[in-house]
């Protein structure tokens, strides 16, 4: 479920008036209870050609089972027909919009999403599904201005480009994201986060001059930013400037020495420069603030092999294969 | 195909410190002396391959698409084709099945369709195809799996062929999801086993559906799997060299490997050591080293040798696979195809025992927006350097809904090798048909006119396929050799080929399977820049016998018959 409803249902609370009434009632109750399935064993008697209050509950609670096919097939025939402004029609056009969006028809989802704005204009949640559909149908600008209303920023500010770049990297949309990062950049040069998440996208890129230089840029907008020398140190190995990596990475550690990624980075680096010992402390310490790390035990496993330490190699690639195993690692 | 794509924004990366000698380094930026055309529909290759929904899908079966098989059918030197076909849930009236096409190469750039005549019905879930002459008579046969049975062709020599799954035991008992295939002399007993990868145990009716809302793409529900599915288990089948075939998976470890999904295969000798390995790589699971212990096991030894993960220990969506020593310095490397979001892996060899993963170093690490299938160390433009070709397409047809992904049908990626361990992406520069978009999946790499290139076959999903053939600039030399097994198989896969020439010296060998799901030219193909003359050719058999061979002349298709060279080696009288 992504989003609660809105419209709360309770709005619709009539005493039942006669036995169809009253299953309508016990079904909303049920739906209310979260008990869909019990709400569509009793509602599926009732359907028929023409009963669009039957359709209406049976498509929320189709909703509510997560079958946002069937809850499109019983709300698309009714909800342009139930009476403008009746709380059953914003109720249906928004539980229809979200299965729309649920079912991945982002561009039938908008129009309903935008609809349900009309009169839940602050609603954050539906705010993010709906900055979420407008920029999988690559329409970024209505993205950006709905997630600017949801931070209380201004459309056209460089927060709110940042702000919908970082919307788009969350659905992996880097292109889109490219473009409102750079059109921040032209407006606020200083502004925090923006070199680093454009970085970021080059060095995901494999464009290493440019994420080197970007992350530099925001190192000097934010000297302080521990993130952003793991950012740059990772893209200098990569180089294979190795020396000017292991700086990058070591003044990261000294701003923040409890993360484990640059000591991983730094294993791997030290690997190269032959320093096999030193490479090994770094992954054993990135391995004691991060026990878990797949990584970390992956890379000692390779280093320990290649120091002839075939047992301990084995039992390293043994836990990041167990590590595998585990969702989130 | 993973659905939870691998994230590489913060990848802990590894560059190889080492820079590979630059011997004939070319410019980056500078001029390109090749160039490809589609000559598909005019050369006859029109039937359309039917691949699961064309909207969307229900079910992963109908995502993993068909490979290519190149081999000779009638004998005469000039290889044809076979296109395995699929199909899709509902199915087809009888009689109307989608098929899978033989073309039968004319020798002047068009092919006969001669299935109808040819023996081979291949229908239903078609998967890999591959090829070897498994019974040493002279005459390529065929493998093809499929989801279901797979099938043995035996091939007669005149274009015609006989199904002999049933009397070579290679019936199962239960459906299976063959996957990518190849024929191997593990044992060197001068027969050709048979390996097959299995993709999943796949079962329509306990499948989920994306209506289960359990499985999403960037928010659209997508077809499950392969995470949640249970893997499939890997099989080799041992040639009796009575016409039979014997399962020895379980005996000879090939059960034992670490992950599973497997999809592209491809022989090598990993180590060198003269007895033949495995590669397979798995989607969304380490993938597998199966390292020959010459005694007739295999131990997968991927993840200890670095080449399963990514370079952060991370499984990735293995697709296709391509072997070649891309830096020469002696040693079969590796390049796998992945999912899209994440890059293709370069597995360097380096001649100990473990690979050095130089995606970023060589300068693949750019490309993360195309879903990678078939793919092929090949040099284009017969500089001695081995080049890259990667097909493209998505397994969803659903993301054409999404703006943001690059869409179903996607355009290939051609990497040329500098020569100084970089390759240069001139996709761009090649233009159409290289950058026009299709649902690519198989492709075979083999040199089909005999012109001294390597052109592409490309099998596509919903379309017809593509023939990519390649003119390379007419004054690089090259040299293509046809290996003929008499102790050893007769297709002579195995077999490893060090040509020394005045730029230095090269390695091929004759692999089974390859790419993504599909065969290869068995003829080892070298390109040879302005070497004029080649000074020997150095070939190790599958049995392990080593002969030489002085001076052969340039710019032809030389065979090379096992005993007919001087013997070197432990083999010298």
């Amino acid at each position: 479920m992504v989003a609660a409803i809105v419209v709360s249902p309770q709005a619709r609370q009539a005493a039942p008036v006669s036995d169809r009434s009253a299953v309508l009632s016990e079904a909303r109750a049920l739906i209310n209870a979260d008990q869909p399935a019990a709400a569509i064993a009793k509602l599926t008697p009732l359907d028929a050609p023409g009963r669009s209050d039957v359709a209406l509950l049976l498509g929320v609670a189709h909703y509510h089972a997560n079958d946002h096919q069937r809850a499109i097939d019983y709300l698309a025939p009714i909800a342009d027909t139930l009476p403008s402004g009746s709380v059953e029609r914003r109720e249906a056009v928004q539980v229809l919009g979200l299965s729309y969006f649920l079912a991945g028809r982002f561009a039938d989802a908008v129009p309903r999403l935008e609809a349900t704005r009309e009169w839940a204009a602050d609603n954050v949640e539906l705010g993010y599904v709906l900055g979420q559909a407008y920029i999988q149908v690559g329409k970024a600008d209505r993205a950006r201005q709905t997630f600017a209303r949801m931070f209380g920023v201004p459309d056209s500010s460089a927060a709110a480009h940042l702000l919908c770049a970082q919307m788009m990297i969350r659905l992996e949309a880097e292109a889109l994201a490219q473009a409102e990062l750079t059109r921040a950049l032209e407006m606020d040069a200083r502004l925090p986060q923006v070199h680093a998440l454009l970085g970021q996208i080059a060095l995901f890129r494999g464009r290493l001059d440019e994420a080197v230089s970007l992350t530099e840029g925001e190192i000097a907008i934010n000297p302080g930013n521990a993130m952003a020398f793991y950012q740059l140190g990772d893209a200098r190995v990569r180089q294979g400037k190795t020396d000017d990596g292991i700086a990058a990475l070591q003044k990261s550690i000294w701003l923040n020495p409890f993360y484990s990624a640059p000591y991983i980075v730094l294993g791997k680096a030290y690997m190269q420069k032959d320093q096999l010992a030193t490479a090994e402390g770094m992954l054993d310490r990135a391995i004691e603030y991060d026990p878990n790390n797949r990584s970390a035990h992956y890379v000692l496993g390779q280093l320990l092999q290649r120091l002839g330490r075939t047992d301990e190699a084995k039992r390293e690639f043994g836990i990041a294969e167990r590590l595998q195993a585990q969702p989130g690692r | 195909m993973m659905l939870w794509i691998l994230r590489l924004l913060i990848v802990l990366a590894v560059f190889a410190a080492t820079p590979t000698p630059d011997i004939t380094a070319q410019a980056r930026g500078g001029p390109l002396t090749f160039s490809f055309a589609n000559t598909a529909n005019a050369a006859g290759l029109t039937a359309i391959t039917v691949y699961g929904g064309t909207e969307t899908n229900k079910y992963l079966l109908e995502t993993t698409g068909c490979g290519v098989a190149v081999l000779d059918i009638d004998g005469d030197g000039w290889l044809d084709l076979f296109i395995v076909n699929g199909t899709v849930l509902g199915g087809f009236p009888a009689g109307q099945e989608p098929v899978g096409h033989l073309y039968r190469n004319r020798r002047d750039g068009t092919y006969e369709d001669v299935t109808a005549k040819s023996g081979i019905v291949q229908t239903g879930w078609g998967q890999a195809a591959c090829s070897g002459d498994y019974d040493n008579d002279g005459h390529d046969d065929l493998f093809v799996t499929a989801w279901g049975q797979n099938h043995l062709y035996r091939g007669r020599g005149d274009g015609t062929f006989i199904d002999v799954s049933d009397a070579a035991g290679l019936v199962t008992k239960k459906a299976r999801w063959g996957a990518g295939c190849a024929f191997v002399d593990y044992d060197r007993d001068g027969y050709l086993d048979l390996f097959a990868a299995n993709y999943i145990d796949f079962d329509l009716a306990s499948a989920p559906l994306p209506e289960s809302g359990l499985c999403r793409y960037k928010g659209i529900p997508v077809a499950c799997g392969p995470p949640g599915l249970t893997g499939g288990k890997n099989v080799l089948y041992r040639n009796t060299g009575k016409g039979t075939f014997e399962d020895v998976s379980d005996r000879t470890g090939i059960t034992k490997s670490s992950g599973t999904y497997g999809l592209g295969v491809s022989t090598l000798d990993f180590n060198d050591d003269g007895w033949v390995d495995l590669y397979v790589a798995n989607d969304s699971n380490p993938s597998a080293l199966y390292i020959n212990q010459q005694d007739g096991t295999f131990k997968d030894v991927a993840v200890e040798a670095g080449c399963a993960y990514s370079q952060d220990g991370k499984p990735q969506a293995g697709m296709g696979v391509a072997v070649g020593d891309y830096d020469r310095n002696g040693t079969v490397d590796l390049f796998k195809t992945n999912f899209a979001g994440d890059t293709s892996t370069l597995y360097a060899n380096g001649g100990k025992g473990y690979c050095d993963d130089r995606t970023f170093a060589a300068g693949i690490g750019l490309n993360t927006r195309w879903l990678g299938w078939g793919v092929g160390f090949v040099d284009l433009d017969n500089d001695g350097w081995l080049d890259l070709f990667i097909v493209n397409g998505h397994v969803y047809p659903e993301v054409e809904r999404v703006k943001t992904e690059a869409g179903y049908k996607q355009r290939k990626v051609v990497y040329r090798n500098l020569g100084n361990g970089r390759f240069e992406d001139v996709s761009e520069r090649l233009g159409p048909p290289v950058t026009t978009p299709a649902a690519g999946r198989g492709a075979a790499f083999a040199d089909l006119d005999n012109d001294g290139d390597i052109d592409v076959v490309v099998n596509n999903v919903h379309a017809a396929p593509d023939l990519f053939t390649l003119a390379s600039p007419r004054d690089a030399h090259w040299l293509t050799l046809k290996l003929v097994g008499t102790t050893s198989n007769r297709s002579a896969i195995g077999a490893r080929i060090k040509l020394v020439s005045a730029s230095g010296s090269q390695v091929q060998e004759v692999r089974g399977g390859g790419s993504y799901y599909s065969q290869n030219d068995l003829r080892p193909h070298f390109g040879l820049g302005k070497d004029a003359v080649v000074d020997r050719v150095d070939v190790r058999w599958p049995n392990g016998r080593e002969e030489r061979w002085i001076a052969p002349k340039v710019d032809q298709i030389l065979t090379l018959t096992e005993g007919s060279g001087a013997a070197i080696g432990s083999d010298k009288p």
